[in-house]
């Protein structure tokens, strides 16, 4: 697995806080990841849903900010000193708990990316939006909803660590 | 074309989500474990920096430079779906130790796993947006079966 730079948690927050800032700055738009899948729904879907409201215009900032997050990934990699390594590891802790087999660690993730898509969509927001822009809005529902990724995040993993390590 | 920006911004965001730690599995493992608390710190310290510029930029009425217009500050509204959702998500989090903004930062660095997380995401989203037409659709059948019976029963009268 590629091991990048980390820099500590405040400069880490003050980069991304900064970068929040700097976005509505120079477009007006709050940041936020989640409703842009929603983006690349429109294309393959004739519901309702991804055709009307946010979804009227599929082809908009959202989803062009969607395709360069992987480029920044991979500037992160290439700029750190290990080479960048190709890898379906999830990394010591993960991969302690998680299934060793391909298929069935896939289907694990799958599920858990399904619970991240729908309850995003369900919460109106992921953690970009709500966690990141919510809360530096200070909005209540915002708070509300990043107490309750906290609240799964932590039944889950606490589970997972409890029964499976 | 402004939208063409959000490329570099994206790939900005992206740097610096993984510099965070945001895109290392085990600080979501360790975080829900309370064992590190480094993406406590990043979030604390995100939202901090983001409401001080967010009280500013609201003081001095700041106008952005794509629409020269003052920002809009529009916070995401409550509604009934909010905390169940919130907590779907949190599960979804815990289990796959990503989110949807990481798990793309994750497959330019080349952790692959995440291709299952991201087909996860976009098979969620789709079907949220299948199961809100669906409700939509029965609404408004069952307002125009409504009507229909109203207007009968004038005709009746």
């Amino acid at each position: 697995m590629t091991e990048v730079i980390v820099w500590s948690g405040w400069i880490g927050g003050l980069a991304v806080g900064l970068y929040a800032i700097f976005q509505w700055l120079i477009s007006g738009n709050a940041l936020g990841v989640s409703t842009g899948f929603g983006n690349v729904c429109s294309y393959f879907s004739r519901a309702a849903f991804f055709h009307e409201g946010e979804y009227a215009t599929a082809n908009n900032w959202r989803l062009w900010f969607l395709i360069g997050l992987p480029l920044g990934g991979l500037l992160a990699a290439l700029t750190s000193p290990g080479e960048i390594v190709a890898s379906f590891s999830l990394g010591q802790m993960y991969d302690s708990v998680l299934p060793q087999a391909l298929w069935a660690k896939g289907l694990v993730l799958i599920f858990g990316g399904l619970l991240i898509g729908y309850g995003a969509r369900a919460a109106g927001g992921c953690t970009s939006g709500h966690s990141i822009a919510g809360l530096a809005m200070l909005n209540p529902p915002s708070v509300l909803a990043s107490a309750g990724f906290f609240v799964g995040g932590i039944l889950m993993v606490q589970f997972l660590f409890r029964l499976f390590a | 074309m402004k939208k063409y920006a959000f490329l570099l911004f994206g790939a900005v965001f992206g740097f610096i989500l993984s510099r965070a730690g945001a895109t290392t599995y085990d600080f979501y493992a360790k975080l829900f474990l309370f064992e590190h608390f480094q993406l406590l710190w990043v979030i604390v310290t995100a939202a901090a920096i983001g409401a001080i510029g967010v009280a500013l930029l609201k003081t001095i009425k700041a106008r952005s430079f794509f629409e020269s217009q003052s920002i809009a500050f529009k916070g995401k509204p409550y509604k009934s779906s909010l905390v169940p959702g919130s907590i779907l998500f949190g599960l979804g989090w815990g289990l796959a130790g990503a989110c949807p903004g990481t798990a793309l930062v994750m497959l330019g660095e080349g952790k692959l796993g995440v291709l299952f997380t991201l087909t996860g995401i976009f098979l969620g989203t789709y079907l949220y947006g299948l199961q809100q037409s669906r409700l939509q659709r029965a609404a408004q059948t069952s307002r125009a079966t409504q009507s229909a019976r109203e207007t009968e029963m004038k005709l009746n009268e």
